[in-house]
C-alpha cells in the first residue's frame, strides 16, 4: 500500500507541473487538441498508480512526451495560420444578416435546436434579434444583435461616467492578503480605522473586504449585512 | 508561469526523454547479452565433459544468478517486472537440476533463458519491432 501511496504522489506532482506549464484553460475553453490532450493525460496518470507490477517511468515518459509533443504543436500553430487552422479549425458563422446558414450547421453537424440553445445563453430568444452568430473553435457560440436589440450603454447615452476599477481583496475570511496591500499601497493600520467606523472590531468577523483604484471599499462580515466605504487611495 | 521557465521546462523534459531512453536502450541490450555470454560458458562447460555436478558448474550457475538479479533490479526501472521473471524462474530450476544431476532438464532450462534473453530484446530497448 505504501508504494502505492508514493506513486500516486509522483504522478500527481508530474500531472500537477504539466498543467501549470501547459498553462490555464477551462474545460469550456479548451481547443479539441487540448480536450483530446486532458483525457489522454487522465487515463494515462490512473495506470501506473494502481498497477504495481509497472513501472512508474511507463507512466511518467508518455505524459511527458504529450507535453513535448503539445509545445512543439502550440508553437507551430502560433507561427503558422494554416497550422492553427487544421489543428483548431475555424471560427464559422451560422447566423448572418440573411438568416440562418444551413450549409454552415450541416458542415458543423449542429442543429437549429443547438442554435437556439447558444441564444437563450447569451440573452436573445428570437432569430430576428441576431446579427450575426459565429460558432468559435472551443464550440462556444457569440453573438452580435441587431442594433436595436442591443443593450443600451453608457456610449449610446453619452454619458460621462467613472472609469471602472478593478477592486483588490484585502481581508478575504477573516485573513489580510499582504501582497495585496502592497498593490493597493495601504496599511492595515489604514484599513483597521476606517473598518472600525463601520462597527467591525476583530479582522477575524470579516468575510471579505475589498478596495479598488477609487477608493470604494466594500465590507461584507461574516454574520451579517455588507457596507460601503470610501477611502482615499495612494495606488493601483 | 514565466516564458523562460516553459522554454526551461521544455528542454529539460525534453533531455529527461533522450536520457531515460538512451539508458533504457542500454541497460537492457547489456544486460541481456551479459546473461547470453554467461549460457554460453555454461553450454561449453557441460559440452566438454559432459558432467554437470561439479563445483565449476555451480560457480558458472551462481554467477549467472547473481548476474541476473543484478540485471533484474536496474530493469525493473523500465518494464514490466512480470514480463522479465522467466529468466530468474529457469535459473531456479537450473540450480534443483544441478543438484539432481539432471543433465536433460538442465539443458531444457538452459535453451529457454536464450530463447527469454533473445525474445526480451524484442520487446524492450528502442526496436521497430515495438514501435510498429
Amino acid at each position: 500500500m505504501f508504494t502505492i501511496v508514493i506513486r500516486v504522489i509522483i504522478i500527481y506532482l508530474v500531472v500537477l507541473f504539466l498543467y501549470r506549464v501547459m498553462g490555464k484553460r477551462q474545460i469550456g475553453e479548451m481547443q479539441p487538441f487540448e480536450l483530446v490532450l486532458t483525457l489522454i493525460i487522465a487515463d494515462l496518470a490512473t495506470i501506473p498508480m494502481a498497477e504495481v507490477n509497472i513501472p512508474v517511468l511507463h507512466g511518467i515518459v508518455p505524459l511527458l512526451t504529450l507535453f513535448i509533443l503539445h509545445t512543439i504543436l502550440i508553437f507551430a500553430s502560433q507561427k503558422s495560420d494554416s497550422l492553427n487552422r487544421v489543428i483548431c479549425g475555424k471560427p464559422v458563422i451560422v447566423i448572418n444578416p440573411k438568416g440562418i446558414d444551413y450549409k454552415a450547421l450541416k458542415a458543423l453537424n449542429i442543429s437549429i435546436d443547438d442554435i437556439f440553445e447558444a441564444m437563450r445563453g447569451c440573452g436573445y430568444f428570437k432569430l430576428e434579434q441576431v446579427q450575426y452568430a459565429i460558432m468559435e473553435t472551443t464550440g462556444k457560440m457569440s453573438i452580435m444583435p441587431k442594433s436595436g436589440c442591443a443593450p443600451v450603454t453608457n456610449e449610446d447615452l453619452k454619458l460621462k461616467v467613472q472609469e471602472a476599477a478593478l477592486p483588490i481583496n484585502i481581508i478575504s475570511e477573516g485573513k489580510v492578503l499582504k501582497d495585496n496591500l502592497k498593490i493597493a499601497r495601504i496599511s492595515l493600520d489604514e484599513i483597521m480605522k476606517e473598518i472600525e467606523k463601520l462597527g467591525v472590531k476583530k479582522i477575524n468577523d470579516i468575510l471579505i473586504l475589498t478596495i479598488d483604484k477609487n477608493g470604494e471599499g466594500f465590507l461584507q462580515k461574516k454574520y451579517g449585512e455588507y457596507s460601503t466605504f470610501q477611502m482615499e487611495m495612494k495606488g493601483e | 508561469m514565466k516564458p523562460w521557465f516553459r522554454y526551461f521546462s521544455f528542454f529539460l523534459i525534453l533531455g529527461i526523454l533522450i536520457a531515460v531512453s538512451i539508458i533504457e536502450d542500454k541497460i537492457v541490450s547489456n544486460s541481456l547479452i551479459k546473461v547470453n555470454d554467461y549460457c554460453f560458458e555454461i553450454e561449453n562447460a557441460i559440452s566438454e565433459d559432459g558432467k554437470i555436478k561439479n563445483m565449476d558448474m555451480v560457480m558458472l550457475v551462481d554467477n549467472l544468478e547473481y548476474e541476473w538479479k543484478e540485471n533484474e533490479d536496474s530493469m525493473c526501472f523500465m518494464v514490466n517486472h512480470k514480463s522479465i521473471q522467466e529468466i530468474g524462474v529457469e535459473i531456479s530450476k537450473m540450480k534443483s537440476y544441478l543438484a539432481g544431476d539432471d543433465v536433460k532438464e538442465f539443458k531444457a532450462s538452459l535453451e529457454l533463458i536464450k530463447f527469454y534473453t533473445h525474445s526480451y530484446l524484442h520487446f524492450m530497448g528502442a526496436s521497430w519491432h515495438n514501435v510498429l
